[in-house]
């Protein structure tokens, strides 16, 4: 039974998520794809940093890579869409790897500071590449290309997020429930521990970083094509900030978790912003303070029936 | 070279203002080992209190002298200081939750300070009157706007108030043995919760100290706490995390790179928004325990 029942499921769900695309107008296809976009950069993110521990900013950082690596490889060096691609993806990894390498070395809350001056160095880059990245106004007026004869437009382009979803939640999950998921876990928890039943800490942490933000990067190009702009205050560190709300408030180390998570605070706005005024982001704070101390397991602690472990 | 000396006041200024956060950050981190990226919204909190006391802002037609207005300021945030640690901190602390925990809870606090002042003064930049008006002030070469050196002045006498403090009392004495081994102390009979909210007190205290100082120059703005937080916790890992004299170095070493950088160096005045970054990476990466070591347990 469980054999036919997983696939239908993910197909069931891709269906599902698929069908909304042609249902909405064109504000509301706006916002379900960014929401799209976000929920990918979530589930990488909660995997680095829930399952795998590593408190890393870096992960907008890579989004940025990927978005404008893709737009300049096939807009301003105009080789085709499918190698710019490839080559958008090797260049986020190996950059992962670059920054991975050295970081990951650095413990608990250093590795957030390395991360975030990372980050930062990409912010400014881009906001001083010159005709390269645009400078602060970043790159606009370009489209997606066909790719092997086929244009995508519409619909359909948010049919190839739901699938980009779809393919970050399933390589995960892949990696979460193997060899290395359990490594990982293991990492996090107690390393000394991990380290003596065998586990390479050095290898486990630098995979786990640069598969997320390779991912991540994969994320970002989905993004270049969704408002077909591309600038760097999108990539920066308040929309970190609130990537990291969203995977605590949703619950650390649960995909179905980062998913709620995302989506309730990414759609909160919509409400709350007409209540409380530009403010309302005072009220993501709360949230996050109040989940931290009462609530450690998140929205996925609420919402699971297995009653939530004793927190950590 | 002729506007080196100005140069050299302009950089020390800033270097003190980042000097001060970097001590905000100490002072908690010490004991406690949270880093708290708050300060820097804390920083912000400062200008905005100075600037509601200052001005006819808050209560029309009472504009409060400086000295009182620098007692509201160091008031209201030891206060909030003090509130942060009891109603997030201290919970996650007792319940001996993950050591990241208080961190990732306290960039909550961060948000929920920097939207507050939005909510409460608005989002627009509001001046800030300097102590002794906006009169330029030259000691032989070296000039500058007074303010600039209100803040050398002021810095320098507390980093020096701080340091007899450690060295001196035996409240100093209590902190740096917290700051040691938060066991060995507490069987000691050093009250564990005290001196952690001291801690926070103290730390927004000077947070708060440095925006107002700050506000002068650049005016109170609600953006104004995450470059502080950064530069001051790049100055913090320069200097080195275990001692106030390093913090003080690390600030003054950050800005005249930054400044002297964007001066003589030719590359693109932006990139240089980019020094901070690069310094923080270089530290963290070579010399972990910044230019000035922590004194051991000996």
């Amino acid at each position: 039974m469980r054999r036919f029942y997983k696939p239908v499921l993910w197909l069931a769900g891709i269906a599902g998520a698929s069908a909304i695309a042609f249902m909405l107008g064109n504000y509301a296809t706006d916002v379900y794809r960014k929401m799209l976009i976000w929920i990918a950069l979530a589930l990488s993110f909660n995997f680095l940093f829930g399952i795998a521990g590593q408190v890393a900013f870096s992960h907008f950082a890579f989004a940025a890579i990927g978005a404008y690596a893709i737009v300049i490889l096939s807009v301003k060096l105009s080789l085709p869409f499918g190698v710019a691609f490839v080559l958008a993806i090797i260049l986020c990894t190996v950059l992962a790897l670059v920054v991975a390498i050295p970081a990951t070395r650095l413990e608990g809350f250093y590795l957030a500071l390395a991360t975030l001056a990372f980050a930062q160095l990409v912010t400014v880059v881009l906001n001083e590449g010159g005709d390269v990245t645009g400078g602060t106004g970043g790159i606009a007026g370009y489209r997606l290309p066909a790719v092997f004869g086929v244009t995508i437009r519409g619909p359909w382009y948010t049919v190839v997020l739901v699938l980009l979803v779809a393919f970050t939640l399933f390589i995960l999950r892949r990696l979460d429930q193997s060899y290395f998921g359990r490594a990982c876990r293991a990492l996090r928890d107690n390393s000394p521990a991990a380290a003596a039943m065998g586990v390479d800490i050095a290898r486990t942490k630098v995979i786990a970083f640069t598969v997320a933000s390779a991912l991540a990067g994969l994320a970002g190009i989905g993004y270049a094509y969704v408002d077909n702009v591309i600038n760097p205050p999108v990539f920066g560190l308040e929309n970190m900030f609130l990537l990291l709300f969203m995977v605590i408030v949703g619950g650390l180390g649960s995909p179905l978790g980062a998913i709620a998570g995302t989506v309730f605070l990414y759609l909160a706005p919509f409400l709350l912003e007409p209540l409380v005024g530009p403010g309302f982001l005072v009220v993501f704070g709360v949230l996050v303070v109040l989940t931290i101390l009462f609530r450690p397991g998140g929205l996925a602690g609420l919402l699971s029936l297995v009653p939530a472990r004793k927190p950590a | 070279m002729a506007d080196l000396p100005e140069l050299i006041v302009s950089a020390a200024a800033s270097g003190c203002i980042y000097a001060l956060m970097a001590l905000a950050y100490l002072l908690i981190l010490r004991p406690t080992a949270i880093i708290n990226f708050a300060v820097g919204e804390w920083a912000a909190t400062g200008a905005f209190v100075g600037v509601a006391a200052l001005t006819p802002l808050a209560w029309p037609r009472l504009e409060w002298p400086y000295a009182a207005a620098l007692l509201v300021v160091l008031v209201v945030l030891g206060l909030l200081g003090w509130a942060v640690e009891v109603l997030t901190v201290r919970p996650l602390l007792r319940r001996r939750a993950a050591v990241i925990s208080p961190i990732l809870a306290l960039l909550g606090v961060l948000v929920i300070f920097r939207e507050s002042l939005t909510l409460i003064f608005g989002a627009d930049p509001l001046p800030s009157p300097p102590p002794f008006g906006f009169a330029r002030v030259a000691i032989g070469p070296f000039a500058g706007a007074s303010q600039q050196f209100v803040i050398i002045a002021a810095t320098l006498a507390l980093f020096l108030a701080v340091w007899l403090f450690f060295e001196r009392t035996v409240w100093g004495r209590a902190f740096e043995a917290v700051a040691l081994n938060r066991r060995a102390a507490a069987l000691m009979g050093i009250n564990l919760g005290r001196v952690t909210a001291a801690a926070f007190a103290a730390g927004a205290m000077v947070a708060g100290l440095a925006g107002l100082l700050m506000s002068p120059l650049t005016s109170a703005h609600y953006t104004m706490g995450l470059p502080l937080a950064i530069q001051g916790f790049t100055a913090l890992v320069i200097g080195g995390v275990g001692r106030v004299e390093g913090a003080l170095l690390g600030g003054l070493v950050l800005a005249f790179a930054e400044q002297l950088g964007a001066r003589y160096l030719p590359i693109p005045s932006g990139l240089t928004l980019g020094f901070p970054f690069v310094l923080l990476i270089i530290f963290l990466f070579f010399r972990p325990t910044g230019l000035i070591a922590a004194r051991g347990a000996n």
